[in-house]
């Protein structure tokens, strides 16, 4: 019940009133929110799976002191809700942020001041939500990563490059796409980080909001959810489709 | 000649060594926070609210002063969620993996999707749909609809790893149906239930979607009431209320992480 409703009333709202579904797709401001939703997300993707690689693949596999505790400390961030990542980057990264202190004490000048609320700042808090998602399902996927194989094909005479290529990525690749695509999915999803952080520019979830709160355009608003929901859900279907 | 150190010992001590540093990176803004909230330095604006006393202790008393009410309502919403996602979604599961009906895969799919469509659209869709329904009731509902997923996936890994012959056994011994699910299958699926009970308690404290959309000024969660803090107190404020946040959240995950519950990979909904 709690789940069909709303999503009836979604559907409903959409296909009653298909003009606000048209203005989404055709006035510049909805499809600019939509868009950066999209780049933002794959490019937040992109780069915390790139990033998580090797943390990843050493918590998986390495035992070390203190193990437990560097990895609880990076998926802690996974307890916070979107608004404390926008503080946190507004503390680090805001105009009397911690970053242009320390640079300022450094170097004598304030860099980075201000610079949680750009485009830039924005994309450093997606990647610090994504990050710890991201280690915490790739590491998943590579405790049962067969580096048997690997040491096969080692022993059959193939160079690095090769066993890279044909051993180690075709098997990681199913584990990548499935990562790549539940973090594009949180991203897409993302409205607390942008509340707190986005200035000049928008993302559909604060696109949604504010149409709803501010212009009370209940048709726009329902129509840009739809749209958002079905980019979303058809990316993670291609994605994890590939993967598996 | 062999080398002094082999290169696998490198890539070893590189690869903690990047982890290390990630872990540092991740950390490091919720160190400045934490300082923020106890080390009585003249932070920017702390001047500007007169009601501030001194010292980490007079801090936190006037945080919990001015939210007191959004923590009480965090509270009540917890506490109402927890026992109702599980009275809900332990049975639900049950059903679904021990005693399938027609059309149960169906209505098992369809309450798994608030885990796959955006967080806001769900919250847009219960605000749309609300027309004067209670405010509480409300978000009972939209955290329900969030929860219930964790409950019914942890439950049916429960149950899948537990074995149905138990069951079988019980009652060709002669016990009835309910008889066999109550003294043979419950007992067995408790560290489920606490895992998703921790789980459920997790994402209902932190939930902030549903929460801020249909917040009212009389019925506002804490995580709605941290946007406020943010955009309107001072630091170290903003500080003490975000530490009064992660107290109960972190425990729970910390326990959620050595019950093995991997359900929270996904994390909070930013």
């Amino acid at each position: 019940m709690c789940v069909v409703w709303p999503l009836a009333r979604l559907a409903a709202g959409t296909f009653s009133s298909p003009r606000a579904f048209l203005e989404v797709l055709a006035a510049g401001r909805y499809r600019t929110s939509l868009v950066n939703s999209l780049a933002l997300s794959a490019g937040a993707a992109l780069v915390s799976v790139a990033l998580a690689l090797v943390p990843a693949w050493v918590f998986a596999r390495e035992r070390f002191p203190g193990r437990d505790l560097v990895r609880t400390a990076v998926s802690l961030p996974l307890t916070f809700s979107g608004v404390l990542v926008g503080f946190l980057a507004i503390v680090m990264l805001g105009r009397i942020g911690a970053v242009p202190k320390l640079a300022g004490l450094v170097t004598g000048r304030e860099l980075f001041a201000g610079s949680a609320f750009t485009l830039s700042g924005l994309f450093l808090a997606y990647l610090y939500f994504e990050i710890p998602r991201a280690v915490m399902t790739l590491e998943a996927a590579f405790r049962h990563f067969p580096l048997e194989l690997e040491a096969a094909a080692r022993s059959l005479g193939a160079g690095p490059f090769a066993r890279l290529f044909h051993v180690t990525l075709p098997y990681a690749a199913p584990a990548l796409l499935s990562t790549l695509a539940v973090t594009f999915s949180a991203s897409m999803g993302s409205f607390g980080v942008a509340l707190v952080l986005s200035r000049r520019f928008t993302v559909a979830p604060l696109e949604i909001y504010t149409e709803l709160t501010a212009f009370l355009n209940d048709a726009v608003a329902g129509a840009l959810c739809v749209v958002l929901a079905a980019l979303t859900f058809c990316v993670d279907r291609l994605l994890t489709r590939r993967a598996a | 000649m062999s080398l002094p150190v082999s290169p696998r010992k490198v890539a070893r001590a590189a690869g903690i060594a990047v982890a290390v540093s990630l872990a540092a990176c991740l950390v490091a803004p919720l160190v400045v926070t934490a300082a923020g909230a106890f080390v009585d330095a003249d932070w920017y604006g702390k001047r500007s609210e007169g009601a501030l006393g001194t010292g980490a202790a007079g801090l936190f008393r006037y945080v919990l002063g001015i939210w007191s009410n959004a923590l009480l309502t965090s509270l009540r919403l917890v506490g109402t969620v927890v026992p109702l996602a599980l009275l809900i979604g332990a049975p639900a599961a049950f059903a679904f993996r021990r005693r399938p009906f027609p059309g149960s895969a169906f209505v098992e799919a369809l309450a798994m999707t608030p885990l796959a469509i955006p967080g806001i659209a769900l919250a847009v869709g219960l605000l749309l749909g609300a027309g004067r329904a209670p405010r509480f009731g409300l978000l009972v509902a939209g955290h329900l609809a969030y929860t219930l997923p964790l409950v019914l996936k942890t439950i049916s890994n429960a149950l899948e790893r537990e074995r149905a012959d138990l069951e079988r056994a019980a009652r060709s011994l002669g016990a009835g149906p309910w008889q066999a699910a109550a003294w043979v299958t419950l007992p067995r699926l408790v560290p489920g239930l606490v895992l998703s009970a921790l789980l459920v308690f997790a994402v209902s404290w932190g939930e902030f979607n549903v929460s801020f959309l249909l917040a009212t000024p009389l019925v506002q969660t804490f995580p709605a009431g941290l946007y406020t803090t943010y955009t309107t107190n001072s630091f170290p404020v903003a500080a003490a209320a975000t530490l009064i946040f992660l107290a109960p959240i972190v425990p729970a995950f910390l326990a959620i992480q050595a019950l093995g519950g991997e359900e929270f990979r996904r994390g909070l909904s930013s």
